[in-house]
This record gives structure tokens, C-alpha cells and sequence, in this order.
């Protein structure tokens, strides 16, 4: 089985098994609207500003990531399926099948955010199209990258929610500001260039990530 | 008393970080000795 | 190990004795004067602690890294003693960086935390040796929990060249060296000390490296004693 074949299997079992079920995407798409009821309620009376928003959309982003994207991980050594999918693909397979599925998902659900959002804030309403796009789209990813490798290593510890979100935090800060500050000029109508800078951090950050991973996952992965 | 004390601020200062710096030594040259006596007592046995 | 124990002891006392004794005058002339940085007046002295030690955070932090990447090639598990010794040390280092720091921003911009962005990354680097803690207390296994804590501190030591040269340099911010600061580079970078406060400086940078060293010594040593032990123990 040739390597792309063996990732889009990878991807195509999660994407089934989660099909049979709903199960991720029905609670993640609860968390969604949870979170953005709370951020409703919390600034019901205040006029919050466009950078307000642009900074509480990603803190939605960053807490969905936060809860769904360990997932990939911890279902197969829940369900014991690991020494399986060990024995059946290459770890490099098995590592951009789960970041590939990872990321659709972050994609998915930034998207119903960003709707959320644009219906539910007048003040949301973004002037550079191009530049929003592209700052959550990179955004997204970055996070996806980060939370797909920190998902293989706590898989197999045993305060595995905690442990993920504490492992994870640190290295989302970058993506984190980067995506903030690049939306905040979407939402302000800056032209491309002024985004710029933020858009280097995002790319060189996403390639950064999506590289180091791909090579360190082998010694997560194989003991 | 006051004057002194405000005019050799500086010296005050340096005094108390000294005294800090020699205890760190201290304890640091103290832990030395006793992994040496541990390294020593574990090659001979 | 003797010539590092006691140049950092020599050295470390010199910069003390020195960057806290020789005034600070408008027109510094000869060796025992240095001049006044603007802004700053005598809380310049800081730049002889705050800097070397945050510098020496970053080594401990990489040192780390190096050994436990040793560790995964090699599954030798006096690397991965190495490697947790200096993520220790690295952590302590850390936490006086900060803390020496908060302080200056108490003196120079009115508050011990302002979440400058060179003050954010050295507080995420922090959260960042904290993490690494957590997940190797939360593996008993001496394989996984080498194996794993070495794979984060690689994972997070990508993102640690971000926090220390893109993000103060790109935003805006207190500490020199931020985006828009009108001093340039601060005054490191941009040579505003004197010879002799350079002098003092550089040998800060060396003695608490070298300090660095030898603590790094003791603890790996005393690290191999305990592993012998338990090793011994067990068998």
C-alpha cells in the first residue's frame, strides 16, 4: 500500500467510525455553541469592539482545539485499537492520516465559529475577506499541527485530559497571537501587506510544526 | 545612623548579595563533598 | 570540572562585587566609573543578572533538548539523567529570569507584569518546563516517560526560537528591543555600554554559564548515584 493510500485509509476509518457515531462532532459542535452562548451572555450589555471579537473568536478556536483534537489519539487506546493500526501502517502513515483528519475537523468547526460569529455580532463584520480567510485557515492548521503531536504523546498516560491541555497551551500562544492580530486587520479592513508579518509567523510556524512532528512521531509512536 | 545608611546604599546592597552568594557556594561546595564521599563509597564496594 | 567550579565562583563574585560597587557617573572616565544608560540610572545595574541568567535559561533549555534527543537515538539512559538535570536547572534559571525582571518593570514601568511579549514568552517558556514536569510525573514507566519528555522538549523547543527572536522583536512593547523602540536593539545589542561595563558584562555571561556547568555536574552525578541505586534496589 502505497503512502498516500495508507494516510487517506487512516483518514477514511476516523472519518467512518465518527460517521457510525456522531460522537465527536455532535459534542464538539455542542462546545461550539456552549461557548459562544457564554461569550453572549458575558458581553450582553457591553458594545464590544471588532478587536474584542477577533480575540474571542480565537479563544473559542483555541478551547475547541483544546477539547477535540486528542481524539485521534485517545479513541484508538480507548477502544485498544493502537497495537492494530501500529502493526498495519508505517508511523508516517499513521501520523498525516491523523493530522489530516485533525485538520479537516479544526476547519470544519472554525468555520461554524466564524459564522456564528458574523451572524450573532453586528460588529463582526469583516472588511478583508482575503485576509480573514487566510488568518483562520492558518490559524486553524497551526493549531491542528501543534494538538496533533501532543495528542500522541500523552495518549498513553493516565491524567491524559489535563496533562494535554497543559502540554499543549504553551505552544498554542503563537498561533494564537499571530491569528489574532491578522484577524483584528481583517475585521479593520487593512490591505494584505499590513498582514503580512503575521502571515510568515502562521506559515513558518505550520511548516515548523508539521515537519518537527513527522519526524520526532516515529519515537512517540514505536517504543 | 540615617545618613550613613542612605549614603552607602550601594555597599548595603552589595553586602546582602555577597552574604546570599557565599551561602549558595557553601551549600553547592557541601553537596560536592558528599556525592564525592557517595561515588567514592560506591566504587569501593 | 575543578577549572569551571572555581572560574564560575571567581567570576560570578567579581561580576557582583563590580556591577553592584562601581558608581555610575554622567562622565564616566577611567575603569572605575560606568556611564549613565537613559532611562535607567543605577537600576542599569540589573543588566549584569537579569541578562546572562536569561540567557543561560535558553542554554539549560537547549542543553536539554540536545540530550534528550541523544536519548532517543541511543535509549542510553545516562542522557536522559543529562537531560531532566538541565531541564532543572533550566526551570530555576527561568524562574529568577522572571523574577528579576518583574522586578526591574516594577522600577523602570511601574508594574511587576505588563504582558510585554518578551515578558509573555520568558512566562511561556516557564509553562513550558512546567509542562514537562507534569508529563514526566505522570509516567512510571522509565522508558516511556524518558522517551516522551524528550519528544516534548523537542516539540516545544521548535516553537522556543518564535518566543525569544520573532515575537519581541515583531510586536510593540516595554522592553527595549520591541517593535517601534526608539533606542534600537536595546542596549546590549546596540553597544551602549562602555568598554568596562561590557567587560563586566561578558564575564556575568561567562561565570553564570560556567555556574550552569558545574551545577549541571553535580546534578547529573547525584542523578546517576539515585538511578544506581533504584537499579540496585530492584534487581
Amino acid at each position: 500500500m502505497s503512502s498516500w493510500a495508507g494516510t487517506f485509509a487512516v483518514v477514511s476509518k476516523d472519518v467512518r467510525s465518527e460517521w457510525r457515531t456522531r460522537y465527536a462532532v455532535n459534542s464538539l459542535l455542542m462546545f461550539v455553541v456552549t461557548a459562544v452562548s457564554i461569550i453572549l451572555f458575558a458581553l450582553r450589555s457591553a458594545d464590544p469592539a471588532s478587536d474584542l471579537l477577533a480575540g474571542m473568536l480565537w479563544v473559542v478556536i483555541f478551547f475547541t482545539a483544546m477539547s477535540g483534537m486528542s481524539r485521534v489519539f485517545v479513541s484508538e487506546e480507548e477502544r485498544g485499537t493502537t497495537l492494530t493500526l501500529q502493526l498495519v501502517a508505517t508511523p508516517t502513515v499513521v501520523y498525516f492520516g491523523k493530522l489530516l483528519f485533525n485538520s479537516v475537523l479544526i476547519l470544519f468547526l472554525s468555520l461554524i465559529i466564524s459564522l456564528m460569529f458574523q451572524l450573532l455580532f453586528q460588529e463582526f463584520s469583516i472588511k478583508s475577506y482575503a485576509v480573514y480567510v487566510i488568518s483562520l485557515m492558518l490559524g486553524s492548521l497551526g493549531f491542528s499541527a501543534a494538538s496533533t503531536i501532543i495528542a500522541a504523546i500523552i495518549a498513553k498516560t493516565r491524567s491524559r485530559g489535563t496533562l494535554y491541555a497543559v502540554l499543549l497551551f504553551p505552544l498554542l500562544i503563537i498561533p494564537l497571537m499571530a491569528g489574532m492580530s491578522s484577524t483584528i486587520k481583517a475585521l479593520e479592513g487593512s490591505p494584505f501587506g499590513e498582514a503580512l508579518p503575521d502571515f510568515q509567523v502562521l506559515a513558518a510556524y505550520l511548516m515548523v510544526m508539521v515537519a518537527g512532528s513527522s519526524l520526532l512521531f516515529d519515537y512517540v509512536w514505536k517504543e | 545612623m540615617e545618613d550613613f545608611l542612605s549614603v552607602n546604599q550601594m555597599y548595603i546592597v552589595l553586602l546582602i548579595v555577597l552574604l546570599i552568594w557565599g551561602g549558595i557556594i557553601l551549600y553547592l561546595v557541601r553537596l560536592e563533598k558528599r556525592i564525592k564521599e557517595i561515588e567514592n563509597s560506591m566504587k569501593k564496594g | 570540572m575543578k577549572v569551571v567550579k572555581y572560574s564560575s565562583i571567581v567570576l560570578v563574585t567579581f561580576v557582583i562585587i563590580a556591577g553592584i560597587a562601581i558608581p555610575t557617573v554622567r562622565e564616566p572616565q577611567g575603569l572605575f566609573e560606568f556611564p549613565m544608560i537613559p532611562g535607567l540610572g543605577q537600576k542599569s545595574r540589573n543588566i549584569f543578572f537579569h541578562v546572562p541568567v536569561a540567557w543561560t535559561t535558553v542554554v539549560a533549555f537547549l542543553v536539554s533538548m540536545f540530550y534528550g534527543y541523544r536519548y532517543v537515538r541511543t535509549k542510553n539512559m545516562d542522557y536522559d539523567i543529562k537531560s531532566v538535570s538541565s531541564a532543572g536547572l533550566g526551570f530555576l534559571f527561568c524562574f529568577l529570569a522572571t523574577v528579576t525582571g518583574a522586578v526591574w518593570a516594577k522600577f523602570n514601568w511601574g508594574d511587576y507584569w505588563n504582558w510585554d511579549p518578551r515578558e509573555t514568552s520568558i512566562f511561556i517558556l516557564l509553562l513550558i518546563y512546567g509542562a514537562y514536569f507534569a508529563l514526566r510525573s505522570a509516567l512510571e514507566n522509565e522508558e516511556a516517560r524518558a522517551r516522551l519528555s524528550a519528544v516534548y522538549s523537542m516539540v516545544a523547543g521548535l516553537t522556543v526560537p518564535f518566543f525569544i527572536f520573532v515575537m519581541p522583536r515583531m510586536m510593540a512593547g516595554l522592553h527595549p528591543g520591541a517593535a517601534g523602540d526608539v533606542e534600537g536593539k536595546g542596549p546590549v545589542l546596540e553597544l551602549k555600554m562602555s568598554s568596562n561595563m561590557l567587560f563586566v558584562f561578558l564575564v556575568a555571561l561567562l561565570g553564570f554559564n560556567l555556574l550552569y556547568v558545574w551545577m549541571l555536574d553535580l546534578r547529573v552525578r547525584a542523578g546517576k548515584i539515585e538511578y544506581q541505586r533504584i537499579k540496585q534496589q530492584t534487581s
